[in-house]
């Protein structure tokens, strides 16, 4: 029984974590029609920039956490207005780039901060452990659901409740109408952007005490954040929630229960998904 | 004979009844042009006759066969055309192979991979012929992107002859045109044949009174007049919905 | 015109030869030029050859269909697998069999993984082909069945047997063996580029919509093109594998993936020449840039295609064309 809790706190946390790391990336697919491959990468700077406060200067973890976000958000702020900007109504062309500079960041870190794996680490408040029904179970991991939670209500705050996500909705649809309304569509959209990178960023940092920093992170995390897209729906806070925290039980139970097929069971879920619901369980109709 | 029937048909987008209880058919040959306010529905019950959306309810017979069900490109197989409102082209493609692809869109030759494309000999008088029609075989190499809007408008209306269409679907094809372009159009719809059946949806009053030969009035989705084109000038259900289209009216009689 | 057939009129002899000129340019330096060079540079040209062939396939279903793939180092891998398979299990080391199930494998991972791709579109076909190939990474990286033992991936795979007696390879006649099923498989693709078929594509790339309501099933149109690049990235991975001499995880997942995308890019979408273009220009910058700083090269490829994307929207491809046309009108000819 312990270790049926202990799985399904695990892969909560782990699927919190996925949430978070895919839930910015859905948010500007959803509503800004962008697909930004660099997702993961962004994610991963946030980690090497926590790393470095965090362990590096030994400074508080939580600072390391915003300093992570805000690298983040701004590498993401530049590569939109930079670059994705010119690039409106060419889809493919957008996704292209974003990719190219998947490799762009990851190479930048390597020169910076060299291809060692950074262990897991966590802030000193953090690392204990709490009596959860009896079992001792790390602190970390709860903060760390919390932590997702509470994001996740902000973001479905923002999206659905506040008259920022309409105008972004409404700016997709038709941009210089929308600038007619005397709308400023390009600060929403930047602010958009920099809140989607900015969580990958803090994601990274939060992550980091379960996977710990590496150069691999921006292929790694895209992945999963892209799994958690497709099964939790495009463009919904919710479907992500649900879809992280689904993958996070399916691959903590699937490792558990069967080792050797360990990194599959969350492609079979993958699979079934699209070929059953392919908009996601959460999504809107493809 | 009949060259289509519609039954009972709906489309619902979530509680807004684009197309409600829409029935009527088309006589083979017949001409026959559906005019109603903007938002009337028009265009998706020319999307429902050719299969780019499916229906809520009801049923959609063509030349006595039960499409309801049936994808676009089978409905073309079966002989239906139709024009977009929005120009809608190859545009970075050469006007050649724009009408190229036209003409074997309903060929078996469309999926052969390795004849080039330009062996096809009667294919490309095909082509010949119809942009020399449209006088714009001088510029078959143009990609479509750099023509004028009336020549794409053209080539709209041309491509949707290539397949020698059964029933041809006009959606707007005067919109944007100047008088003359408009006129032209007129005498090319004229021209079609009684094997062609045809089904316009138009504003323009001159286009729709100097081809109709009967007229669906659709308002909110619905039919409120179906009828010859002299019932329809003075039936006072249309003058309400269309205020001020009278004057366009009294000048159409005076032609 | 009075002509029943619309063909070119005028062409003088001079002219025709200026029409070719870019083939037959390419032809002597393909040919002959790497006969004359030091053995790792030829090395680099069979790279270079064996990576235009997946440049070429890459680009006809995203510069010609338009579908943008991201999985497509899936059926690369896939050809460079059953070469390693067939090696490492059942000690089969001839080139005609390895090569044909080479490209029946591919072909058939494709029409599963297309089927599976195509039940959805736009961003969302894009994430489905990027995870499907990343399920096939994880798969070869786990299943001990595909992985020489103690290590990932088959190592050890040797040159193909031809089936020849007493028959020695060396850089230059491999480099040869390669050119010649480049050049096969480069006219197959013209060939599928200038059918209806290939117009199809096109076709569908600039609106589906409109093509469905002319009669084309553009659903299979898709499918079969999937499967047709498919089926030529096989065989590049096959080539690929006897080029390496090892096969491992990595040339399936999305790494590999990136690199027939950038060719394309640089060199130019949707034309005959550009993905050979792009492929040689990257495997030459790489091939310099491993001699400087190779640690820099993910960087330099991503920036390079970054800057080409947005400032060179046609790749070198426009600006080639551009020139050739200068020459051609230069010289009189005219063309159809």
């Amino acid at each position: 029984m312990d270790a049926v809790v202990r799985n399904l706190l695990n892969g909560i946390s782990y699927g919190m974590v996925l949430f978070l790391a895919g839930a910015g990336m859905s948010i500007v697919m959803g509503v800004m029609g962008i697909t930004n491959l660099a997702h993961g990468a962004l994610y991963m700077v946030g980690g090497y920039v926590g790393w470095t406060i965090a362990i590096h200067y030994g400074l508080s973890f939580w600072l390391g956490v915003l300093l992570g976000g805000f690298v983040s958000g701004l590498c993401g702020l530049i590569i939109e207005r930079g670059f994705l900007r010119h690039l409106y109504k060419q889809p493919n062309e957008q996704v292209l780039l974003t990719f190219g500079f998947v490799y762009i960041l990851t190479n930048l870190c390597i020169w910076i901060w060299g291809g060692r794996h950074r262990m897991q680490f966590t802030s000193r408040s953090l690392s204990g452990l709490w009596d959860i029904f009896g079992l001792p179970y790390p602190i970390a991991r709860i903060v760390i659901i919390l932590i997702g939670l509470a994001v996740g209500v902000v973001l479905w705050w923002l999206q659905d409740r506040t008259r920022m996500g309409a105008i972004v909705r409404a700016g997709m649809d038709d941009k210089e109408m929308t600038k007619g309304l005397g709308i400023n569509l390009e600060r929403v959209s930047m602010f958009v952007f920099f809140l989607a990178a900015f969580i990958a960023g803090i994601a990274g940092v939060i992550g980091a005490q379960l996977m710990g920093v590496h150069s691999v992170l921006g292929f790694d995390i895209l992945l999963l954040a892209l799994v958690v897209v497709i099964v939790g729906g495009m463009g919904s806070i919710q479907g992500s929630l649900l879809g992280g925290v689904l993958i996070g039980l399916i691959d903590t139970f699937g490792k558990s229960l069967f080792p050797q097929m360990a990194m599959f069971t969350m492609y079979f879920a993958m699979i079934v998904i699209l070929i059953v619901k392919p908009s996601g369980l959460l999504g809107r109709k493809v | 004979m009949e060259a289509l029937r519609v039954e009972g048909l709906s489309k619902d987008f979530g509680g807004v009844h684009a197309v409600h209880h829409v029935s009527f058919n088309v006589e083979v040959g017949e001409r026959l042009v559906i005019i109603g306010p903007n938002g009337a529905g028009k265009t998706t019950l020319f999307n429902l006759i050719n299969g780019q959306l499916l229906p809520t309810s009801g049923r959609i017979y063509f030349l006595g066969q039960d499409i309801t069900d049936m994808t676009t490109h089978r409905r073309a197989h079966l002989g239906q055309a139709r024009s977009f409102q929005i120009i809608n082209l190859f545009l970075n493609l050469s006007v050649l192979d724009n009408t190229l692809l036209g003409l074997h869109g309903t060929k078996r030759s469309r999926l052969q991979m390795f004849r080039s494309m330009k062996s096809y000999g009667n294919l490309l008088s095909n082509a010949q012929e119809s942009l020399e029609a449209a006088a714009l075989w001088d510029k078959r190499n143009e990609l479509v992107k750099n023509l004028s809007y009336g020549e794409q408008r053209r080539i709209e209306i041309a491509l949707s002859l290539a397949s020698k269409p059964k029933l041809l679907m006009l959606d707007e094809p005067s919109s944007g045109l100047t008088r003359d372009e408009g006129s032209e159009i007129i005498a090319l719809i004229r021209n079609l044949g009684s094997t062609i059946t045809v089904l316009i949806v138009d504003h323009d009053m001159d286009l729709v009174f100097g081809v109709a030969e009967r007229i669906l009035v659709l308002h909110y989705g619905q039919i409120i007049v179906n009828g010859k084109p002299e019932e329809i000038r003075a039936d006072p259900r249309v003058r309400e919905i269309y205020m001020g289209v009278e004057e366009c009216m009294d000048r159409a009689r005076a032609d | 015109m009075a002509n029943a057939k619309p063909e070119p009129i005028h062409q003088t002899l001079q002219g025709q030869l200026v029409r070719l000129s870019p083939f037959i340019l390419g032809a002597v330096i393909l040919f002959l030029l790497p006969a004359f060079l030091p053995a790792y540079v030829q090395t680099i040209w069979t790279k270079f050859l064996i990576f235009a062939i997946f440049a070429t396939s890459f680009d006809l279903i995203y510069g010609h269909a338009g579908l943008l793939s991201l999985g497509h180092a899936a059926f690369f891998g896939a050809g460079g697998y059953v070469v390693g398979v067939l090696l490492l299990h059942y000690e089969i080391s001839s080139f005609w069999i390895c090569a044909p199930l080479g490209v029946v494998v591919a072909s058939a991972i494709a029409a599963v993984f297309g089927f599976i791709s195509l039940r959805v579109s736009g961003m969302y076909f894009l994430l489905v082909t990027f995870a499907l190939a990343q399920l096939l990474y994880s798969i070869a990286w786990n299943w001990l069945w595909l992985n020489s033992p103690g290590m990932q991936g088959i190592a050890g795979i040797a040159r193909p047997d031809l089936g020849i007696p007493s028959f020695r390879w060396t850089p230059i006649y491999f480099y040869y063996f390669v050119l010649i099923i480049f050049v096969l498989c480069f006219y197959l693709v013209y060939r599928i580029m200038n059918s209806p078929f290939g117009c199809s594509l096109r076709g569908i790339r600039e609106s589906e919509l409109r093509m469905e309501s002319l009669g084309y099933n553009t659903w299979f149109h898709k499918y079969i093109v999937f499967i047709v690049t498919g089926a030529f990235a096989g065989i590049a991975g096959v080539l690929f594998a006897y080029f390496n001499r090892l096969i491992s995880p990595v040339h399936l997942a999305v790494g590999t993936s990136f690199l027939p995308m950038c060719m394309v890019i640089i060199g130019g979408t949707g034309t005959l020449l550009g993905p050979v273009i792009g492929a040689m220009v990257i495997v030459f910058v790489e091939y310099f840039s491993s001699l400087f700083t190779p640690e820099r090269w993910p960087l330099i490829l991503g920036g390079l295609f970054v800057a080409v994307i947005m400032y060179s929207r046609g790749g070198i491809m426009v600006y080639l064309s551009e020139i050739w046309k200068r020459i051609g009108t230069h010289y009189g000819s005219t063309q159809s």
